[in-house]
């Protein structure tokens, strides 16, 4: 190899090294900006979402505040739950979402019923539907009390 | 025969009447040469029935063949239907409801069995339609025991294979009141099957699963079956639609349909052919069944006009509301306590319906207004949750626009730097 020959390879090879760092850094560059444009068009574009999954609410009620026969609603995402205390003690929640026609129910003391007002429906402290128009069972919850707060959460 | 001969033989025919089902019945033991030859009989007309007893409730509960055809099933052969022995062969139309009853009717032999089993049935049978015409008319199709229980595969209601679980009933009642050529000749129509299968009730209980939604039987009795009167086909809606049932109690429309000689509910839902109510229904429009009897100039058609844009509007506004909080929600912005109290709203709705059937304005109303207030209180909520989105649109827009600046300024800055310190290392 003359020496020629020798310093225009060297030329070469130092211009592919230039092109290589010049792709790499344009690349590079190039990914920065996707990483920071496609998070803020999803943010301004957002895709269809369901409904809230979250599974657990604690209420701002504390256990000794719910009396033994009443029921009070209660906020389970954006749909209504209805916590009840039965005659002997016992704590329970369900969604206050009637079946038949998706009215918020109410709990009944003179009667010990969950009642739906719009179609007089009733339901047992089991939440199972016991007459009037409504197709099935109130879907049940599970209460917790854990100290001076109540914790509930949609089954298994 | 004398008065107290015919006495004492009535006595004693009662007498053997409540012994023998305790002592024909429920004997599981014995061998049952009925079906041991009949199975063997070429005749399918004589062979089927022994087949088909193996999976009769009443098999299942000891009770052999002689419990209703009598005889003797330890003898083997003829001498087994030996009539002397009490055999009474296929029993008549007539004779079947006695011979049901014979048990079904006696409450202390039926509580050994199911105790929760109604015992009324002959009684109720007596009473309906299908028990009058053979009583009075021998009438040869009419209904009996064995025409919606199929004897020898008798099930019971739970069962789904039964011919009255709840989703067989209608087909049960339709192989006769849905079949032109049998039912000729009688002034029922046989169109109520078809219609029935096009009904809400239908709908909701071979569609949605829901066993406890209405099916012949539940308006038209069982055992008692006959069609509901004009003046009462209210009580059997309202069984289950209770407050519609008692506002239209309270309405001008109950006196005025008697007085009409129309069938209550069943003039507007119809009756087999219950449709899905929609606010269609109402008013004066394409669908409306007030239009039937009322026009825009009397008070009738105003009122359903009036009612009917109430309802409307809530609907209108509960959808303005509740679409412009979805928009917000899936744009990421906290919503969910203005739709938790949007809940109101469609209640109000939903009640706003129901008390139609009171046809007062005032009434419907008072379910609306409330409603109207949520909405709107609602919808404003969704409207502010948009224009915070906007301004943090905006923000972000503007931050945006800052920060890709700087950058473009840096790089200006360092391709500046850079050129600078070129010409200073070709100077030297």
């Amino acid at each position: 190899m003359n020496k020629e020959t020798g310093m225009a390879y060297a030329l070469d090879e130092a211009s592919t090294r230039r092109r290589f760092i010049n792709w790499f850094l344009g690349t590079s560059a190039g990914a920065f900006m996707v990483a920071v444009l496609y998070p803020v068009s999803r943010y301004l574009v957002p895709p269809e979402v369901g409904e809230s999954t979250a599974g657990t609410v604690t209420l701002a009620i504390k256990p000794d505040d719910v009396k033994p026969n009443t029921g009070q609603i209660f906020k389970f995402g954006s749909r209504p739950g209805i916590l009840v205390r039965t005659a002997a003690g016992e704590l329970r929640a369900f969604s206050a979402v009637c079946t038949h026609l998706n009215c918020t129910v109410q709990y009944r003391p003179d009667i010990s019923h969950i009642w739906c007002a719009c179609h007089n429906g009733h339901y047992d402290l089991n939440g199972k539907n016991v007459e009037g128009p409504p197709p099935r069972p109130l879907d049940t919850f599970v209460v917790n009390a854990r100290g001076n707060q109540i914790v509930v959460s949609k089954g298994a | 025969m004398t008065a107290r001969a015919a006495v004492g033989a009535a006595f004693a025919l009662l007498v053997v009447l409540l012994w023998w089902p305790a002592s024909t019945a429920a004997q599981p033991a014995k061998p049952d040469n009925c079906a041991a030859c009949h199975v063997r009989i070429g005749d399918a007309r004589l062979k089927q029935p022994a087949k088909d007893y193996a999976e009769d409730i009443h098999r299942a509960n000891g009770f052999g063949c002689v419990a209703c055809h009598g005889g003797d099933e330890t003898e083997a052969g003829l001498e087994a239907m030996n009539p002397a022995k009490g055999y009474i062969g296929k029993p008549g139309r007539k004779q079947v409801v006695q011979v049901c009853g014979r048990c079904h009717s006696d409450a202390a032999f039926m509580k050994r069995y199911n105790p929760a089993l109604r015992v009324d049935q002959v009684t109720e049978y007596a009473t309906s339609v299908h028990g009058r015409r053979l009583r009075d008319a021998d009438d040869p199709k009419v209904a009996t025991c064995v025409s919606c229980h199929p004897a020898h595969s008798i099930r019971p209601p739970s069962d789904s294979k039964s011919s009255v679980h709840p989703l067989r009933v209608a087909d049960t009642c339709g192989r006769c009141h849905a079949d032109g050529k049998y039912m000729e000749g009688r002034r029922v129509r046989t169109d109520q099957l078809a219609k029935y299968q096009k009904s809400v009730h239908w709908k909701a209980m071979s569609v949605k699963g829901d066993l406890s939604a209405p099916t012949c039987n539940d308006c038209h009795g069982n055992h008692g079956a006959s069609p509901p009167g004009v003046t009462w086909v209210g009580n059997v809606c309202g069984q289950c639609h209770t407050v519609m049932a008692d506002l239209f109690r309270k309405s001008v429309h109950a006196k005025a349909f008697i007085e009409m000689g129309t069938p209550g509910c069943a003039t507007c839902h119809d009756n087999h052919a219950i449709r899905e109510p929609s606010d269609a229904m109402l008013g004066l429009g394409t669908g409306a069944v007030c239009a039937t009897c009322h026009a825009a100039n009397d008070k009738g058609g105003q009122t359903a006009v009036e009612m009917r844009a109430l309802i409307d509007s809530l609907a209108a506004r509960n959808d303005k509301a509740r679409t412009i909080l979805g928009q917000a929600e899936h744009a990421g912005m906290e919503v969910s306590q203005a739709q938790f109290d949007l809940n109101g709203a469609k209640d109000a709705l939903v009640k706003a319906r129901a008390a139609v059937h009171a046809f007062t304005i005032d009434a419907v109303k008072k379910e609306t207004e409330p409603g109207l207030a949520i909405s709107d209180k609602a919808y404003a909520r969704g409207v502010r949750a948009l224009d915070e989105l906007r301004f943090r649109r905006r923000g972000l827009g503007v931050s945006l626009v800052i920060i890709l600046a700087v950058i473009g300024g840096l790089v200006l800055k360092i391709r500046q730097v850079d050129r600078r310190r070129t010409v200073e290392a070709d100077h030297e």
